[in-house]
Parts: structure tokens; C-alpha cells; sequence
């Protein structure tokens, strides 16, 4: 240690109005030593590229503290400045879990005593000239008890540099590392909730039940101002936090902050959760007001519109185009009829998943949106209904409604049209479901935190969006006449579409194979083999014109065809092939995602971002080739130092479902950077562009640590 | 690219309209008190009504308020806006015996040799002013309009450090509740985090 500069704090008044503090290694009061600063490193000798800790250490006088990352009603945070050679990295201040003190007034304050260690991983560059390095910081801090008084020290150590190093002091550091909080458990789960008075949060753990003391430790963004937070219900395992918010900060839905539990109040052996990082966004009041409640129906109706444009149902926009030019030669209430009854398949498609994802949710699941497609057997399903349409349009075999669905019809003969333009309805719907449209998933999000009543109104609102168009065309079928007349030309079309479908389907087969693997795949296309033969005895023999017996015979093969296909090729082969793993392969950078992988980056300061993507989602797909793996974008994550973390859904796991869920998201695509240490995380519109990412990355250089 | 580019339009749309309906704080009316000042004359806030009132909360040997009263910023401020007509309050609640705590003669002596130029330093040792208002730092800064609601609560500037260098980089939230308040325009940062030290209550 260098030599004690002095200083004196002298408080007299108004002598000490001007003076200033001096540099100082030990801070003095009064002849007292009130703080003493020094620096130390868990390694003897620094290698070239391997990061280690360092840890500024602030001894206090008994009786007074220095303030935590947010130090309460009153007093300012420590804060450390390196100064390190170029090519360092300083990582973010690791903050031990704060004592929480309360002073005459009912003034709360988070803040240590005694001891305290602020841990900061350094990264020195894999290249080092010279035989040693000089690591200085300077430290700023406000220490009080029963008045304050600032401080500031520069401390510093020098390391050699060596090819090997050991350890060095192991136990300071072990001391003050079992203090920092750390993740969640697994079964934690956290929501927050807004209404009038400000911010409710509601957390559960089974670890928490033997907790006899149990607290929220706000940490918010500097210049907002909370309240006490206090603890509201507690119900075995589960606990209710209430925040007090101003009026003028309606803004925030939720507050990075720790979750501290101990056997008493600031008990040395308690712990603490940092639910920073992963961040809660915020479940809407249930309460939710009307104004709100439109808004988010009007979010629901554009989303519901743009579906029409994304790609997974352009392939059906055609089809439905292709119906309009079909009726554009019948009469118009005839027209006006089909477009009612595609709209009505549309809406009883949506209304449908809305029921089903409410029984869901009552029973307990996760929902999420487009989960459907993480189930291989709707992949399945669904490749099968494309074949068999795509086959349709080949004219292998006509769709022949049963006699006895047509005859309860109305009796017209344009029942027939009708129930064919629901099921398309039905269809165009069924395929739009894994592309989450732009703030559809905002919409979405705010839903499945409400209750049944509201799912139904969502989704109705989704629904009409999406018919919206279609209504308006079938009701103006003048527009329809600028179409052009049915001729030839139509089958060629109709076959050309077919081509579309099959399209479609290698899509739909490539999620599978990446769900599954190669021989499931195989035993899948051998199953939709089956299905086609099935198809063309449908349309070669199951004809009115054959005789009953003949018909009998072509229905009862075609049946066997496809059960037993279903039975062998699914069942026994396609079911016994176990998952495949990490089915997006990783690459270019890109590191698999975990929920403890970026708790730990997180906590090194790492700046990281997260791509939430799915085999099967073509939005997502889309955003990597024309975005994400660009040279340019690339080149700016690698430049900054970025980790980039890829969470595939395409099997639905769980914990990503989870992460889903945290941001408010039904489904992916999701985008997320985290800007490094305590910043709170960016959330990216489900559409990138260059300069989207570019601009926000911009603003990473800034945050990360203090670097010279 | 047209679908792209369309989407991208909806969703900015949709993003601005979220933002245009958060709206700004609605100020609730300022608790009245009665406080002696240094010179052992009452004030209270319901003789000021039709004024701009601030409140200041005061502690002379805080290194905070020593910021804004050795560098002559709060002086300034002070004198700036009392000659604009606004009822400028300082509030001292250190209890006796506590860091702070002035007699009226200490504290005449204080408001000499700093030239201080608010329109009046209350001694509330009680602490009753200051826990009317939850006051919680020295400084802690309070400003009432004409209808006598609150329209600004928070920290003086935006730099909350003991360091008066920082005073020319920081905005002052104070002066910017004002202007913007006396030109008829809203509050635009109506709350912050108050800084500096706790008030030195019984």
C-alpha cells in the first residue's frame, strides 16, 4: 500500500462550505479513521486473455455504511472508475446482498457496514507487452451514520504477467461471493401486477416456505423514485410485495431488484435472488381499464389484418384470390354468401384455439402461441391436410361434401361453394398461426394474462382483422370484376397452386426433420405416400358413377390404407425415434441458450443477445438471412463483444417457454438484448431491420464498464 | 420488402400510440403546515396561495446542500425566481442535537454568511413540516403552483453526486418545473429520485 494522504473533514461551519476532499487511502473524521479503501485480486499474476477478479474493499469506522447499487431514501452508490491499459475490459460492479437500515423518519436506506467487497471480473486482451500491469480505480463514496460525508480514494495493485497463476485470497473473496445473489430456482416465478397506488409484485417458491423473513430490495433506474416496498399477503409460499409508485411514473410495469430471505431481517446468513436479469414484464392490472381494453382489441384486429401479408399464408392468399375469380361470375348475393362463410371459418377457427387456450390455461399449462407447431404430430397433421389439398388442386380427386352435410344445408345449390369457402377460411387460419405479426404478440401477451371473456374478445378481434378484407371484397364484388373471367386458365392456376402447397409441405417436413431427424422424416413421408394412394382411389373409384359395391370396396380399402399406414408408420416407426437436440445449429458466434448461461454472463457485465427462433417460423428465419447473419450486423456484435445466445423453440422447451412468457410473449420470433449489467433489457419489434439493431447497439459502447 | 416495410409502419404506429397515452402526473393538492421561521414569524402555506411556493429541505452540514450553497448555485436559483415573484421556503427538520439542528440565531448567522436569498428559513426540529411531506434528503425539493398542488417532488439537478463541477453539466429540475409551469406548459418531469443526505429526524 502506497502512503496514507491525509485528510481532514472538518465540519465546522462555514469553514468546511468550501473545502474539498483530498485523495485519500483512509478517509479521516475527526482524527478517526472513518474508511479505508484498498484493492485486491483473486489471482498472484495476471495470463494473457483469462479473466479474474478484482475487488475494491471499503472498510467503515463501526456505526456508519456506504450505499448499495440503490442506496434508498438517502445517499448515493459507490462507484468505481478503472483506469486499465488499452484492450481491458472492467465487468459490472457484483454487489453483496445490502443490510437494510431504517433512520429516525421512517428513512430506508440499502447499505453495507463494517466490510464490503464490490467484486468486478477483469478481462485483460490475449496479447500483453511488458512484464507487468498497473490496475488502478478510483473510488468515489458517500459514508454516513449520523451525517454523511463524501470520499474518494485512488487505489490501484500491479500484477505481474505470467503464463500460469494461482490463486490468491481465496477466503476474502469466498466470503463476500456467498453474499452476491444469485438466480432464481427453477421454481420461482414472479409476476407484477399496476393499478392505482403503484406496483404489486407476486412471487412463489417452494425455498421461500422456511424463509421466516422475506423482503423486496428495490434496485431501480437512477432518477426514479419508489416507496417502501412492504411486504402486502403472504401465504405459505407465496408472497405479495406492494411498491408505491407516483402518479407520474404509470409508465413502469415492473423494478429490477432482489428478493432477500433469511431467518431475520438482514440476517448475515440469508440470501438473496437477483430478479434483474430475468426481467418480469409486467402481467397488466387485471383491472384492467376499457380505454386499455381497446386498445389492445384494435392491436388484435391490425395484427389479425396483417396476417393476411406474412408469408406462411401467402400460399392460401392465393388460393382465396383464386376463389374470388371463381365467383366473380356468379350472382352477387351468391358471393357475398361465400365471403360470409370464409369469414366464418376464419372466426370459428380462432374462437375454437381461444376456447381451447382457455381450458389450458384454467388447467395449469403454459400457453403460448403458435404451440401447436412445437408438437410434431400437428406438423404432422397439418402436412397431411396440405398434401391432401395440394392433391385436390392436381385434380387427383374432387372434395365431395357427405350427402347427408349438404342435404341439412341450405338447400340451394350453393351450399356446396359455401362449406368450401369455411374450410379455407379454416385452413388460411390454421396456417397463420406461427407467424406472430407484428404486436399481434403485445396483444397476445396482455391477453393470456386476463381472463376467459377477454381470450374470447381477442381472439374475435384477431379474427375480424383478419377477415376484414375479405368481407369488404365479397360485399364490393364490383371490385371483383376487375378480376378477370373464368376460363382455361384457371385449372392451369389451380395446378400452379397446387405446386405452392407442396411447397408449403417441404416446409412443414423440414420442421419435422428438424424435431426429429432423418428416419422420422422418412416414416413421416411414407405415411403421406399412404395418404395419397388413399387420395387417388378416392378420385379414381369413389366416384358416383361406380357401382355401391365397387364404392364400398374403394372406401373400405382407402381406410384400412390410411389407418394402417397411420398405425404402423406413425405409431410404431415415426414414434419410437427419440428427439433430436439442438436442432438450429449453432454457428457464426451463436451460443446455445440456457436460462443460468446468461444469469452468469449477465453477471460478469457481459452485454448479451438473445434470438428466440423456431425451426418452423419463417418470420424468424426471414429476420436471420436478411438481418442477423449479414456481414454488417455480424461484424457490429462481434465488434462490441456481444454474446449472442440462440433459444430454439422448435420443440417447445420449456424453460424458453418460460422466457416467453417473462417478456409478455406468446410466441417466437423474440429479440432481446440485454445492454450489460444492470441496464435493463431492449426488446427488438418481431420485424428486424439493419439499422433497427445497428442504432440500439450504438448505444451498447456506453454502458459497458468504465473502460480508459 | 413491401410487407416488411407495411408491418414496420403498423408497428411504430402502434408504439407511438402506447407512448401518447401515458400521461403526465396529476398533482395532488400540498398538505398545509405552519413553521416559525428564524426570526420566529409563522409561515404557513395557505397564506401563499396564488404564489409559486418552493420547498427546500435544508441541512447546513450535508455535503449535498454544501454542493449548491458553496458553488452559489442555490443562491442563484433563489434569487433568480423570488424576484420572479415565487415564495421561496427553505425548511431545516434536524431534530436537536441531530446534524442540522440551528438555533434561530445560528441559523440567522447561516442565511448571512451563505447570502442566502430565499424568502424564508423555517426551523421545524419537530419534524412535523417534513413528515407532512415525507421529506427524506437534504435537498429535497418540492414545487407548488398558484392552486396550491404539488408540481414538482425530487432531487434539485440531475447529477447526484456531492461534487459541485457537476452542477454546469446537470439540469436542473427545479428551474426547468418552474419555467415550464410559468409558461403554461405541463411539467415534463414532474418526479424524481430526491439525493443527498437523510433528514436528520427525532
Amino acid at each position: 500500500m502506497g502512503a496514507i494522504k491525509r485528510l481532514v473533514g472538518v465540519i465546522a461551519l462555514p469553514a468546511a462550505l468550501l473545502c474539498t476532499a483530498n485523495v485519500a487511502l483512509a478517509q479521516l473524521y475527526q482524527g478517526a479513521q472513518l474508511v479505508q479503501a484498498d484493492t485486491i485480486a483473486n489471482v498472484n499474476a495476471v495470463v494473457p486473455g483469462e479473466p479474474f477478479l478484482v475487488g475494491v474493499r471499503l472498510k467503515m469506522a463501526p456505526g456508519w455504511h456506504t450505499y448499495w447499487r440503490y442506496p434508498g431514501d438517502a445517499g448515493i452508490p459507490t462507484e468505481i472508475k478503472w483506469q486499465l491499459p488499452p484492450g481491458w475490459h472492467a465487468g459490472e460492479i457484483q454487489w453483496p446482498i445490502p443490510l437494510k437500515l431504517t433512520e429516525p423518519g421512517d428513512i430506508q436506506i440499502y447499505g453495507y457496514q463494517n466490510e464490503g467487497l464490490l467484486i468486478q471480473q477483469i478481462t485483460p486482451p490475449k496479447n500483453i507487452g511488458g512484464s507487468t500491469a498497473t490496475l488502478s480505480a478510483k473510488v468515489n463514496w458517500l459514508v454516513c451514520e449520523k451525517i454523511c460525508i463524501p470520499g474518494e480514494a485512488t487505489v490501484g495493485l500491479t500484477l505481474p504477467i505470467v503464463s500460469t497463476n494461482t490463486a490468491a485470497n481465496a477466503d476474502l473473496f469466498a466470503r463476500f461471493q456467498k453474499r452476491l445473489p444469485r438466480s432464481p430456482g427453477a421454481n420461482f416465478s414472479a409476476s407484477w401486477k399496476k393499478d392505482a397506488n403503484g406496483l404489486l409484485l407476486t412471487i412463489s417458491s417452494p425455498e421461500l416456505s422456511k424463509s421466516s423473513s422475506v423482503e423486496f430490495f428495490p434496485s431501480p433506474k437512477e432518477s426514479l423514485a419508489v416507496g417502501h416496498p412492504r411486504l402486502e399477503t403472504r401465504n405459505s409460499d407465496q408472497f405479495a410485495f406492494r411498491v408505491p409508485l407516483d402518479a407520474s411514473n404509470r409508465s413502469i410495469d415492473s423494478l429490477p431488484g432482489l428478493i432477500v430471505f433469511g431467518n431475520s431481517p438482514n440476517d448475515p446468513d440469508g440470501s438473496a435472488w437477483d430478479i434483474s436479469a430475468g426481467p418480469q414484464i409486467a402481467a397488466n392490472d387485471n383491472h384492467s381499464s376499457l380505454r386499455e381494453l381497446v386498445r389492445f382489441l384494435v392491436f388484435g384486429f391490425i395484427g389479425g389484418f396483417i396476417l393476411n401479408l406474412m408469408p406462411c399464408v401467402l400460399p392460401v392468399i392465393s388460393l382465396k384470390i383464386f376463389g374470388f375469380v371463381q365467383q366473380a361470375g356468379q350472382s352477387r348475393t351468391r358471393i357475398f354468401r361465400s365471403g360470409l362463410a370464409f369469414v366464418a371459418g376464419i372466426f370459428i377457427w380462432f374462437i375454437g384455439l381461444a376456447l381451447v387456450l382457455v381450458a389450458l390455461k384454467s388447467a395449469g399449462r403454459e400457453i403460448t402461441w403458435a404451440f401447436q407447431f412445437t408438437n410434431a404430430y400437428f406438423v404432422l397433421v397439418m402436412s397431411a391436410v396440405v398434401l391432401i389439398f395440394a392433391l385436390n388442386l392436381f385434380g387427383v380427386f374432387e372434395i365431395s361434401v357427405p350427402q347427408w352435410l349438404s342435404r341439412g344445408a341450405i338447400a340451394s345449390g350453393s351450399a356446396h361453394g359455401d362449406i368450401g369457402s369455411f374450410f379455407q377460411g379454416v385452413f388460411a387460419t390454421i396456417l397463420a398461426t406461427p407467424c406472430t405479426a407484428p404486436f399481434l404478440g403485445t396483444a397476445l401477451g396482455f391477453a393470456f394474462t386476463q381472463s376467459a371473456t377477454i381470450i374470447l374478445l381477442m381472439f374475435a378481434a384477431i379474427a375480424a382483422g383478419m377477415s376484414a378484407p375479405y368481407l369488404l371484397l365479397t360485399a364490393q364484388p364490383a371490385w371483383l370484376k376487375f378480376l378477370p373471367k373464368p376460363g382455361m386458365w384457371m385449372e392451369r392456376v389451380k395446378q400452379l397452386m397446387g405446386f405452392l402447397l407442396i411447397a408449403t409441405l417441404l416446409f412443414l417436413l423440414s420442421v419435422l426433420g428438424a424435431q426429429r431427424g432423418v428416419s422420422a422424416l422418412i416414416w413421416a413421408s411414407a405415411f403421406l405416400l399412404v395418404v395419397s394412394i388413399a387420395c387417388w382411389i378416392k378420385g379414381a373409384f369413389l366416384v358416383p358413377s361406380a357401382t355401391f359395391r365397387a364404392r364400398v370396396i374403394a372406401f373400405v380399402v382407402m381406410v384400412a390404407l390410411v389407418l394402417g399406414g397411420a398405425a404402423y408408420f406413425i405409431g410404431e416407426k415415426f414414434q419410437s425415434v427419440s428427439m433430436v437436440a439442438a436442432a438450429n445449429a449453432l454457428g457464426n458466434g451463436w451460443e446455445k441458450f440456457t436460462p443460468d448461461r446468461l444469469a452468469s454472463e449477465i453477471q460478469q457485465g457481459h452485454p448479451v443477445f438473445i434470438d428466440f427462433t423456431a425451426e418452423w417460423c419463417i418470420t424468424c428465419k426471414f429476420n436471420e438471412s436478411t438481418v442477423l447473419e449479414t456481414d454488417t450486423v455480424r461484424g457490429a456484435f462481434s465488434e462490441r463483444q456481444i454474446v449472442k445466445l440462440k433459444a430454439d423453440w422448435t420443440n417447445g422447451d420449456p424453460t424458453i417457454t418460460k422466457m416467453l412468457k417473462q417478456f409478455g410473449r406468446p410466441g417466437v420470433p423474440l429479440y432481446v438484448l440485454y445492454p450489460g449489467g444492470s441496464a435493463q433489457p431492449y426488446v427488438f419489434p418481431e420485424l428486424l431491420t439493419k439499422n433497427i439493431i445497428l442504432e440500439k447497439l450504438e448505444t451498447i459502447n456506453h454502458t459497458i464498464a468504465y473502460q480508459p | 420488402m413491401k410487407i416488411r416495410s407495411i408491418a414496420f409502419v403498423f408497428f411504430s404506429l402502434a408504439a407511438a400510440a402506447l407512448y401518447a397515452a401515458e400521461s403526465p402526473a396529476v398533482g395532488s393538492a400540498a398538505p398545509d403546515f405552519s413553521v416559525p421561521d428564524v426570526n420566529g414569524e409563522t409561515h404557513s402555506l395557505s397564506q401563499y396561495k396564488g404564489k409559486y411556493v418552493v420547498l427546500e429541505w435544508f441541512n447546513p452540514e450535508c455535503p449535498f446542500v454544501k454542493k449548491h450553497y458553496g458553488s452559489g448555485n442555490m443562491q442563484k436559483l433563489q434569487g433568480e425566481y423570488t424576484g420572479k415573484g415565487v415564495v421561496w421556503l427553505t425548511v431545516d427538520s434536524s431534530a436537536p442535537g441531530a446534524e442540522g439542528n440551528l438555533s434561530p440565531e445560528q441559523a440567522q448567522k447561516v442565511m448571512k454568511d451563505w447570502k442566502t436569498k430565499q424568502t424564508a428559513l423555517l426551523l421545524d426540529p419537530d419534524g412535523k413540516a417534513g413528515r407532512t411531506y415525507n421529506a427524506r434528503n437534504t435537498p429535497h425539493m418540492f414545487v407548488i403552483n398558484p392552486e396550491g398542488k404539488v408540481i414538482y417532488e425530487g432531487a434539485i439537478d440531475s447529477k447526484a453526486t456531492p461534487n459541485p463541477n457537476d452542477i454546469s453539466s446537470s439540469t436542473n429540475y427545479v428551474k426547468v418545473a418552474l419555467d415550464e409551469s410559468m409558461s403554461g406548459k405541463p411539467v415534463s418531469n414532474a418526479n424524481t429520485r430526491p439525493y443527498g443526505c437523510s433528514i436528520k429526524y427525532k
